[in-house]
């Protein structure tokens, strides 16, 4: 097994504590709207707003808008090193055990 | 009760796994992933057929002449095994047991979708005849209705599956079937395995056991009519899956013992899918035995799903559930060293989520009143406190069985490897196998609709560099959290699920916030294959402890009128103990660690609804 090294210890790093993006709503819905366009999902079949509906088209846009102000700039903010963290889709998966079956 | 000396015993399989050249064996495995070569999707029936992993079982069931329960349907599988195998009990018998229980309560517990009673019926007319073959030999289970079961309809609580019925069993199932089980029924789950058990539109299906009247207290998901079937008496063990604490969440709300297996170590196969990186099936059962038979049935190798293969041998479970006695005293099987993370035994601050909660912002539900929240606020205090006192008292056992208990560090980055954004990165996964249902029709979602979008916004780049994330935490774990120990607690299931790690929910303890009884739960993970090692643990808690013993006190709950008679005082063992683990939580995702409900307590037909907030807010 080769030697880590130093920078090994920490690969990633936290570029910032709480992502934002400066993206209106009106921006968010119009790239939404398109990527699902684009995909051939259609929301138009959900009503606009219906509180007693089991989703509406309001609360899954709020919903898809949160995700994308959150989720994508938190990931792009942390900064493995790409040589020593490969992406691991089974990280629990394989195993080099002693004993071997299958 | 083994009585063998501490090293004359096999070790544990953790002791055989190298966690640096596990490792060095992933990255190895992540550029056939992602080149396309190793991980093709199954496309046939399994080949596989099990012969209880080797394992007969007759040596380490319990000696029938001490099983003093006089209803059948109150027997752990060990048990009633244990009656089987002697005669003194026929598998009609326990059969007709589960059946008149499901005929009296499930119309109140609704943890079933389907009864499949004939088929059981005939089953277990003929292995009453036949030579006995095994610890399931005959017995009941309720299987989750997104396991493929061959002729009978497997719906996963949607519309999309409404009906489906397979051609073949799912391989976790057909193992069980082969080791002699009897199909008793599918139970209900959230749709798809998100959330606790609701239809499509988000109405609360099945309830808790320990709340039968009170649908705000959630049963646990999205594993829920599992739990609550095994919890009630209606079957002697279950099957769920795990994405994100559907397992251990559900036992851990009703009391149960429940084992999420490490990713592989059961095969998928025939398993419809939610994040196909994360789905673990496994067992919910009562006791760590049973679980250790359940696993033992299921678990090896399938042609059929890749991941299963070129693991660590299955090791005998059975003998890992056996504590041994020194010098009188129940002890640990292996030496062991339980990890505690900083703050584990102190109360847990209040948060408030869900619909009226400080993040709500709209949806079906309707706003909450500062009454209502304060009370909600006041039971999660209480409980809260019940779950640090339980703790400790749970970490005193295990140093009295032998244990060493040390505070660990986590590792660096902890908090934002295993947070909400970084959970989102499965989402793409749980779009990407229904892609063409969503371009059919998203009504087909119900209420579950919102992850399955927003897994369609994530992109690719930030996708794999999630994936990279996953790695790093496993390193991590591996380097950092297993340097100092063996088993470590954990407060949520997520950081686990997301590394694909195995975890065990085990019962600790009651407290009565609400006014009536119900369960705390303690939760381990283990290193990768340490199945074994957390089923010993847990075994010898429970070898010195009682709380799994105990059942919800639903003697009043059918009859007509009764929904004032489950309260407290009326279980057994109420407010003693030890505590903690996950709140009655919600499903995958949603709830771990979260009060659910609250609100006026509402009657048994009024089961109140699953707004499409927890979804956005938990379920993602």
């Amino acid at each position: 097994m080769p030697e880590r090294r130093t920078r090994d210890r920490n690969p990633g790093q936290v570029t910032q504590e709480r992502p934002t993006t400066d993206l209106s709503d009106e921006e968010l819905n119009a790239y939404i709207l398109t990527r699902l366009r684009a995909a051939g999902v259609d929301l138009g079949v959900l009503p606009e707003d219906d509180p007693d509906a089991p989703a509406d088209r309001r609360r899954i846009l709020a919903s898809a808008r949160r995700f994308l102000r959150a989720t994508p700039p938190a990931i792009r903010g942390f900064a493995p090193d790409v040589q020593e963290v490969p992406p691991a889709m089974y990280p629990a998966a394989w195993s080099p055990a002693l004993g071997r079956e299958g | 009760m083994s009585r063998s000396a501490p090293e004359r015993v096999a070790p544990p399989t953790d002791r055989l796994v190298d966690r640096r050249l596990f490792l060095e064996r992933m990255a190895a495995l992540t550029a056939a992933v992602t080149t396309g070569g190793a991980l093709a999707p199954p496309t046939a029936e399994a080949a596989v057929r099990t012969t209880f992993g080797g394992v007969r079982g007759r040596a380490l069931l319990p000696d029938s002449r001490g099983v003093q329960e006089s209803e059948p349907w109150r027997l752990t599988v060990a048990e009633a095994a244990a009656l089987i195998r002697d005669g003194k009990l026929s598998p009609v018998e326990l059969l007709d047991a589960h059946l008149a229980r499901i005929a009296r309560l499930d119309g109140l517990l609704m943890a079933f979708n389907t009864v499949t009673e004939e088929l059981a019926r005939d089953a277990a007319r003929r292995l009453a005849d036949a030579e006995w073959s095994g610890p399931l030999h005959g017995i009941p289970l309720a299987i989750k209705d997104n396991y493929y079961t061959a002729g009978v309809r497997t719906t996963a609580n949607s519309h999309i599956y409404a009906d489906f019925v397979p051609d073949f069993d799912a391989t976790a199932w057909a193992r069980l079937r082969d080791a002699v089980a009897v199909l008793l029924g599918k139970t209900q789950m959230g749709p798809l395995a998100t959330s606790r058990a609701t239809t499509h539109d988000g109405e609360n299906t099945t309830v808790n056991a320990w709340a039968p009247h009170d649908p705000s207290v959630s049963p646990g998901g999205s594993s829920s009519g599992s739990a609550t079937s095994v919890a009630a008496g209606l079957a002697c063990s279950s099957t769920g899956t795990q994405t994100g604490g559907s397992i251990t969440n559900p036992s851990s709300a009703q009391g149960l013992t429940g084992l999420k297996p490490t990713m592989g170590r059961v095969a998928l196969h025939g398993i419809i899918p939610l994040t196909y990186t994360r789905d673990h099936p496994g067992p919910l059962a009562r006791d760590a035995r049973d679980a250790a038979i359940m696993l033992q049935a299921m678990a090896g190798p399938d042609p059929a799903d890749p991941r299963t293969l070129g693991l660590p041998p299955v090791p005998d479970y059975l003998r890992a559930a056996e504590p041994v006695e020194r010098s009188g005293r129940i002890q640990l099987r292996w030496p062991t060293t339980i990890g505690v993370p900083p703050g584990y035994t102190e109360v847990a601050e209040t948060r408030e989520r869900g619909p009226g909660g400080a993040g709500a912002r709209g949806g079906r539900g309707a706003a909450m009143s500062e009454e209502e929240r304060e009370k909600r606020r006041r039971i999660f205090q209480e409980r809260a406190r019940a779950e640090a006192e339980a703790r400790k008292k749970m970490l005193s056992t295990f140093q009295d069985l032998g244990a060493r208990v040390v505070e660990i560090e986590l590792p660096e980055e902890w908090e934002v490897l295993t947070s909400w954004n970084f959970n989102n990165v499965r989402l793409p996964e749980r779009s990407e196998p229904f892609l063409d249902v969503l371009r059919r029709d998203v009504r087909l979602f119900g209420v579950s609709l919102s992850p399955w979008i927003n897994g369609l916004l994530l992109p690719g780049a930030e996708y794999l560099r999630g994936q990279r994330a996953k790695l790093l935490l496993l390193r991590r774990v591996l380097e950092g959290v297993f340097s100092q120990c063996d088993v470590v607690a954990q407060t949520s299931p997520i950081p686990f699920d997301m590394i694909g790690l195995p975890l065990m929910a085990f019962p600790i303890g009651f407290e009565s916030s609400r006014g009536f009884v119900l369960p705390m739960a303690g939760l381990f993970g283990g290193m990768p294959y340490a199945e074994d090692r957390l089923i010993s643990v847990v075994a010898a808690f429970q070898a010195a402890t009682d709380f799994h013993r105990r059942r919800p006190p639903l003697s009043e709950a059918a009859e007509p009128g009764g929904s004032e008679g489950v309260g407290a005082g009326e279980a057994p063992g109420g407010g003693e103990g030890v505590g903690r683990g996950e709140a009655a939580g919600g499903g995958e995702a949603p709830g771990a660690g979260e009060i659910p409900g609250g609100g006026e307590i509402p009657g048994a037909r009024d089961r109140g609804r699953m707004d499409v907030w927890d979804i956005m807010l938990e379920g993602q």
